[in-house]
């Protein structure tokens, strides 16, 4: 630990070229945690005044339980290079001093959008993953976020005291399975070239990978061993970490390298002779306790260890032993120091991806050149719950200029834009904060490349936001960020005590306030609702609503509630018509289901109301066949104007078309939002409106007359249209020893998820399965799965896709009729379906 | 039961004859209509009598009463259709039916309540087994239509308690009264604090309890004694499951409330379907939060203060920062709402018993006067109790308002995300800009904006309008005939359009031998 003041820390802030904001990433159970402890424990930066108080990283209580992270935690780290290390660094700097901003970030997939949040505020990703377990999906998903963000990543393959103790694994053998973890890393990594990055993959004799074992605290680059070995062979260090990996072999004997191995008893590859069996050496020396043999051995590596811990037996003074030897602080902070960009850097090519303004501004430039002096740029990306009840700090990076206490800010919320109020604030920061340990600590002033709570701005900001001067009335803001996952799992809740209603809503506010990922809504029923990315997050929403957002005050929760869509399978059996109130007028219209991946296109936004409508027909003329002339004729996509439905006009020289045509999206965005089946929104239905009877007189074909017209004839029409539900369906990825895939897939048969990929790990006798398991079958997977498995197996669930149930939910006794029963009991809605006949007229 | 007693037609001339009427209108519900010929004829008879009967000085004085019948009223059939009734120059209304027995504003009323039967016998035995193990003191209320029968009931109910001495006989039971069957328009030299409320004047059940609170709903009225709360008891409603009722459950949702349904005789105890009801509109208030656009329809022109009422919300909506409009429609249904696309949300201001319109076949949902002031007042939050009757409304202050920052984001729990109300900003910043010249020149300038064509697309995506206006500009993309449409199109030739009936045009197959099944 480091002691410090808050001026002290305040100094280095300034040094822009020695500062490292940096995220941890990792699969779930990788060890990011752990190995974040044995950071802090020897760099971090803690008040002077309160030295000695408890571990930095413990937060919340249900984190300890769990033993996974929840939200991500932000720590200083101060760390001073010597002179002889940075001889090497050829980048800018300032002294020797570095101070290094960590945010250690869940690696459950229901909390990646804490991960997101991370990602946008720190320019560096170290890679943690396990090296009997390999790159997971969830390493996956969020390095590719990473790269998105144009975050460096650096390498640490972990848990390398389970390849000693646990498995026994000789040394080539070794090297085989962490040369495979680094090559599946860089095969994902090599798919993001942008020049402006370079190249991001990472290489051991780059000295961008470290090999760690988080929970013995010790870890090291090739550069550790190529130092060492160095001025033994009498080469230079760059050349002995290029023969420290790779095909580079080596024979005592003959005390010759070579790029093949020889076949000689002796002959090893260089990192198997000369790093791998070297550890593998002091290990089992310690475990066996012949401190004969190792006293002599430490000595030769100059280790010095103290009086007591010579004491030590077994495990304990391996530990020990190892943390002396191969501290993982300073192999890892080098690395990080050495490989990962400081702000000034960073900013340098982030600028691109950040600032949603024209890029020669001067506000760009400003973040560019990470100028302190420049006009603020500052995001805010989490609001953190402070202790004072119901308040939050604004939590964020300056990316230029600098904020301080008592200034006046413009807030300009996801909404702004430019040019108008809607969205927009001018408020005083009350204070700035910085953290130093779990201690805030006010400071005058933060400049930029760092990170920051505000105080006194949480009424005006939502979730995030942008924030510049005052004055800087032009600036645009940061671009929002955006979330790989959806929030499909919904429960609603209620007070125990009616009269608590007042605090529910209270603490729904300040939940919907503190993650970014939950929605808080209220149903047409009068239900309070609260949809979260899978069942582990919602159980931590409800937990922090009712004990941090409502004072204890007890609430109910229903079953977790699934959201359906409805859809059709085939063409309209015929042209179905609804006259209006008024008998006058007379809509004809057919339902059709949408081509492949149209509906999927819309949800992406590359299909949307606002596009050019010449750029528009192209796409669904040359990938989705339309006629060129019928994709200007989209009159309006829905729910919500933008979503995967639309009207598409097909009449031909109909009078006063365009006088209905608003009425008409208006009846189809109220439609689409309620289906006919069980009031669930619509996806992927294109309605046309294949003819249209008017009245002569305006008066009588105003928008009562035609707006629930159109709403009767779009459900009539999606009736006719063989209607289908949709269910969400999860992608869940599980890693399992071979004797557990008995009971890994009898579960997934029982729970109707089906396995479409399954594969074994290279080199371990581990399994890699991948299942498409509908959302509403995941309640209670994952103990299930534990208990079927004793524990083997840990899925990870991400919503993937709609899935059609085909059970026709008009014929009584299927599984979708009684689906579509419930939810409309559930809704408070008739039991029967209203039938065709009140929708569709005859003539 | 025979005709002139169901329709009291002696109390009726008598009310007629005493305060000396000559013009009488009549109003009946559509489902009474049949009768009215017989109820004039026997109402005829019986006044003529009286008028024989009176002293002479009288019958010279007397002119002769003409009686006008009354149907389909423009509102809820329930209240006294004043405008109707002043057609014809009647001075006072006797209405039959169900009524909600709201005040009227200038005609005095007479309300025949009608008689419904109900086995009395059957009734206490429900009722003691309810009373015995409910645990709490019972209140009973009833639709007006049992209200004739409640003296007997109420004797039955007394016998069998106290033949009984199996039940508990400690078990409390209040019966509520009807209030009077004769309502007057408030005279002008009163307040009107006083004559908002109906008088009681039947005192009976209470005696000999200190008055405490004193309740009423839908034209019943009952004083509970001094330190009960209404939560303190269970409600007994005796009648069909109709509007009335559902005015009861919400206006007392935190009592225990059971019905015993006359027609089939037996207690109903499962009023989920009613408490679904305020969950519903607790919805609709959330939704009513969002609207930028409010329309207040007038749902009477007869019950006292409505005018009063229209104005109020107009204040509560402008100083929301939302854009207000008054409808006046007679019945609202959805086809005629729907021509009015513009409104968000409208605010029925009518009697309590038609103001609870189920909207859910509506484009935009309605709330009542209440409902709105809970939605448009910043920081208020619903605590369950519920207010149906407008006129209680009428400049009481609100209760408990916390001052939050105008300006601050509000959360819709609609679009569950925090939204800013933009509109209320825009006044902030008026005010805040204090000398009235700046802000005439503000409001100029803002009534008059130059528009490029592009804005209008721009706006015309997800954002909202805030005027009726903003929303024909930005949200309607046909404006009528373009006067400058050039955009290329040919000179089309003259078509000859359809003719006929629009239930067959001339060329259609419209006659009924001839249609197929499609």
């Amino acid at each position: 630990m480091v002691k410090f003041t808050a001026e002290e820390l305040r100094r280095i802030m300034d040094m822009k070229h020695n500062i490292r904001n940096m995220s941890v990433i990792a699969h779930v159970d990788h060890g990011k945690s752990t190995l974040t402890d044995s950071l802090v424990a020897a760099a971090g930066i803690i008040a002077q005044e309160v030295a000695g108080d408890v571990r930095m990283t413990d937060t919340r209580a249900d984190e300890a339980e769990r033993g996974i992270t929840i939200k991500s935690t932000g720590i200083s780290l101060y760390y001073e290079m010597s002179e002889k290390s940075l001889k090497q660094y050829k980048g800018q700097r300032d002294g020797n001093e570095y101070l290094i901003n960590l945010i250690d970030s869940p690696g459950h997939v229901d909390f990646s959008s804490e991960v997101t949040a991370a990602l946008r505020i720190t320019d560096g990703a170290l890679v943690v993953v396990d090296c009997v377990e390999g790159v997971c999906v969830q390493t996956e998903t969020v390095l590719r976020q990473a790269l998105g963000e144009r975050i460096r990543p650096v390498l640490t393959v972990n848990k390398m005291d389970r390849c000693f103790l646990e498995l026994q694994v000789d040394g080539e053998e070794a090297y085989q399975t962490f040369q495979r973890v680094i090559e599946n890393a860089n095969v994902i990594m090599a798919t993001y070239e942008d020049p402006l990055l370079g190249d991001v993959q990472v290489y051991p004799e780059k000295g961008t990978v470290a090999f760690s074992a988080g929970l013995h605290g010790w870890a090291f680059t090739l550069t550790n061993f190529a130092k060492m070995y160095a001025s033994k062979f009498g080469v230079d260090e760059s050349k002995m970490m290029e023969r420290l990996w790779g095909e580079n072999f080596f024979d005592p004997a003959t005390k010759k390298w070579t790029t093949k191995n020889t076949g000689s008893a002796t002959c090893k590859r260089g990192f198997v002779q000369f790093c791998y069996e070297p550890i593998k050496q002091v290990i089992n020396t310690c475990m066996n306790d012949q401190k004969d043999k190792l006293w002599p051995m430490l000595s030769k590596l100059g280790i010095q260890m103290k009086g007591e811990e010579k004491e030590l037996m077994g495990k304990p003074l391996m530990k020990r032993v190892m943390q002396t030897w191969l501290p993982a602080a300073d192999a890892l902070l080098e690395m990080m120091i050495f490989h990962l960009p400081s702000p000034a850097t960073a900013q340098r090519y982030r600028v691109e991806n950040l600032y949603e303004g024209p890029l020669d501004d001067q506000y760009a430039t400003a973040i560019r050149n990470c100028d302190p002096e420049g006009p603020l740029m500052l995001y805010v990306s989490k609001m953190i719950p402070a202790s004072d009840k119901g308040r939050f700090f604004a939590f964020g990076r300056v990316f230029a200029g600098k904020v301080s206490t008592g200034v006046k800010v413009r807030i300009m919320g996801p909404n702004y834009v430019p040019g108008e109020k809607k969205d927009l604030y001018v408020k005083n920061v009350q204070r700035t904060v910085i953290w130093m340990g779990k201690r805030q600590e006010t400071v005058e002033d933060v400049p930029c490349g760092n990170t920051v709570a505000l105080v006194g701005l949480d009424q005006f900001i939502t979730k995030n936001a942008t924030l510049t001067n005052e004055k800087e009335v032009d600036a645009h803001p940061i671009r929002a960020m955006k979330f790989s996952v959806s929030p499909v799992v919904r429960v609603a809740v209620q007070c125990k005590v009616a009269s608590d209603l007042p605090k529910l809503v209270e603490g729904l506010k300040r939940l919907a306030k503190s993650d970014p990922m939950v929605v808080c809504s209220i149903e047409e029923s009068g239900e309070h609702i609260i949809a979260g990315a899978g069942e582990l997050h919602l159980e931590i929403c409800l937990k922090d609503l009712q004990d941090d957002f409502m004072g204890g005050a007890e609430i109910i929760k229903s079953d977790p509630v699934v959201s359906f869509r409805e859809t059709v399978l085939e063409k309209s059996s015929r042209i179905v018509m609804s006259k209006s109130p008024n008998k006058h007028n007379r809509l004809y219209m057919e339902a059709r289901p949408m081509e492949e991946g149209l509906a999927e296109a819309i949800d992406d936004g590359r299909i949307g109301p606002r596009d050019d409508p010449k750029v528009r027909s192209k796409i669904l003329a040359e990938e989705f066949g339309w006629d060129k002339d019928l994709a200007k004729k989209i009159w309006c996509f829905g729910p919500e104007t933008t979503g995967p439905n639309m009207v598409v006009d097909m009449c031909k020289g109909v009078q006063y078309l365009n006088e209905i045509k608003d009425s008409v999206v208006a009846g189809f965005q109220w439609a689409s939002k309620e289906g006919a089946l069980c009031e669930e929104n619509m996806r992927g239905i294109c309605y046309e409106v294949c003819d249209v009877v008017l009245h002569a007189d305006a008066i009588h074909r105003g928008g009562g007359q035609v707006i629930p017209t159109a709403r009767r004839v779009i459900y009539a029409s999606q009736l006719t249209a063989k209607p289908r539900l949709l269910e969400p369906v999860y992608m869940v990825e599980i890693q399992a020893p071979e004797q557990a895939l008995g009971g890994i897939y009898s579960v997934l048969n029982q729970k109707r998820g089906h396995v479409f990929e399954e594969m074994q790990r290279p080199g371990t006798p581990l399994y890699n399965i991948k299942a498409y398991l509908p959302v509403i079958e995941s309640f209670g997977f994952s103990s299930t799965l534990r208990a079927a498995t004793s524990g083997q197996a840990f899925p990870q669930c991400v919503f993937d896709h709609w899935d059609m149930m085909m059970s026709d939910p008009l014929e009584a006794g299927t599984q979708a009729s009684t689906l579509v029963a419930d939810i409309r009991k559930r809704k408070g809605l008739k039991e029967q379906m209203t039938p065709l006949s009140e929708f569709e007229d005859k003539l | 039961m025979d005709f002139e007693t169901n329709y009291e037609i002696e109390d009726t001339a008598d009310f007629i004859h005493r305060r000396n009427f000559s013009r009488v209108a009549l109003q009946f519900p559509d489902e009474l209509l049949k009768d009215s010929m017989r109820v004039v004829g026997a109402l005829r008879d019986k006044l003529q009598l009286l008028k024989g009967s009176g002293s002479e000085a009288q019958r010279d004085g007397a002119k002769e009463v003409r009686l006008f019948v009354m149907a389909d009223a423009t509102y809820g059939s329930c209240c006294v259709d004043e405008v109707g009734a002043s057609h014809s120059d009647g001075e006072c209304v006797i209405h039959y039916g169900h009524t909600c027995l709201s005040p009227s504003s200038t005609l005095p009323a007479f309300f025949v309540l009608g008689k419904a039967s109900v086995d009395a016998t059957k009734f206490a035995e429900s009722f003691s087994n309810y009373a015995s193990t409910s645990g709490k003191p019972v209140l009973v209320l009833y639709g007006l239509e049992y209200a004739h029968a409640i003296p007997h009931i109420r004797e039955v109910v007394v016998a069998l308690s106290s033949s009984s001495t199996v039940s508990n006989p400690t078990c409390e039971y209040l019966f509520a009264d009807v209030a009077s069957r004769v309502t007057d328009p408030p005279k002008e030299c009163e307040n009107s604090e006083k004559t908002l409320r109906p008088d009681c004047d039947c005192d009976t059940s209470c005696e000999g309890v200190t008055p405490g609170f004193i309740g009423s709903i839908g034209g019943l009225v009952w004083s509970l004694p001094k330190g009960c709360k209404m939560e303190d008891y269970s409600l007994f409603w005796i009648g069909s499951d109709n509007s009335a009722f559902a005015n009861a459950v919400l206006t007392f949702n935190g009592c225990e409330i059971v019905r015993y349904d006359v027609e089939q005789g037996c207690l109903m105890t499962d009023l989920s379907a009613q408490r679904k009801i305020l969950k519903r509109r607790y919805y609709l208030v959330e939704k009513a939060k969002d609207a930028n656009i409010v329309g207040i329809l007038v749902g009477t022109l007869g019950v006292a203060g409505y005018l009063n009422m229209i104005r109020q919300m107009k204040d509560l909506i402008t100083a929301a920062g939302k854009k207000a409009y008054t409808f006046v429609m007679g019945r609202p249904n959805p086809a005629k709402l729907a021509n009015f696309p513009e409104c968000d949300v409208f605010v029925y201001v009518s009697c309590p018993q038609t103001a609870l319109l189920d909207s859910k076949e509506f484009l935009a949902p309605v709330i009542t006067p209440f409902e709105a002031m809970l939605s448009f007042s910043r920081g208020l939050e619903w605590t369950g109790a519920y207010v149906t009757k407008f006129w209680d409304l009428i400049d009481s202050p609100l209760p408990d308002v916390r001052h939050e920052d105008p300006e601050e984001a509000r959360f819709s729990l609609i679009q569950g995300r925090y939204v800013e109300d933009f509109s209320s900003k825009v006044n902030l910043e008026e005010e805040e800009e204090n000398g009235r010249v700046v802000a005439l020149s503000t409001t100029m300038e803002k009534a008059l904006q130059l528009r490029d064509k592009n804005t209008t697309m721009i706006t015309s995506n997800g954002k909202v309008a805030t005027s009726g206006a903003e929303y024909f500009a930005t949200r309607r993309t046909y404006h009528g005939l373009d006067m400058y449409h050039d955009s290329g199109s040919t000179v089309e030739p003259f078509l000859i359009g359809r003719s006929g009936k629009a239930s067959g045009y001339e060329g259609e197959r419209n006659k009924p031998d001839t249609e197929v099944e499609i």
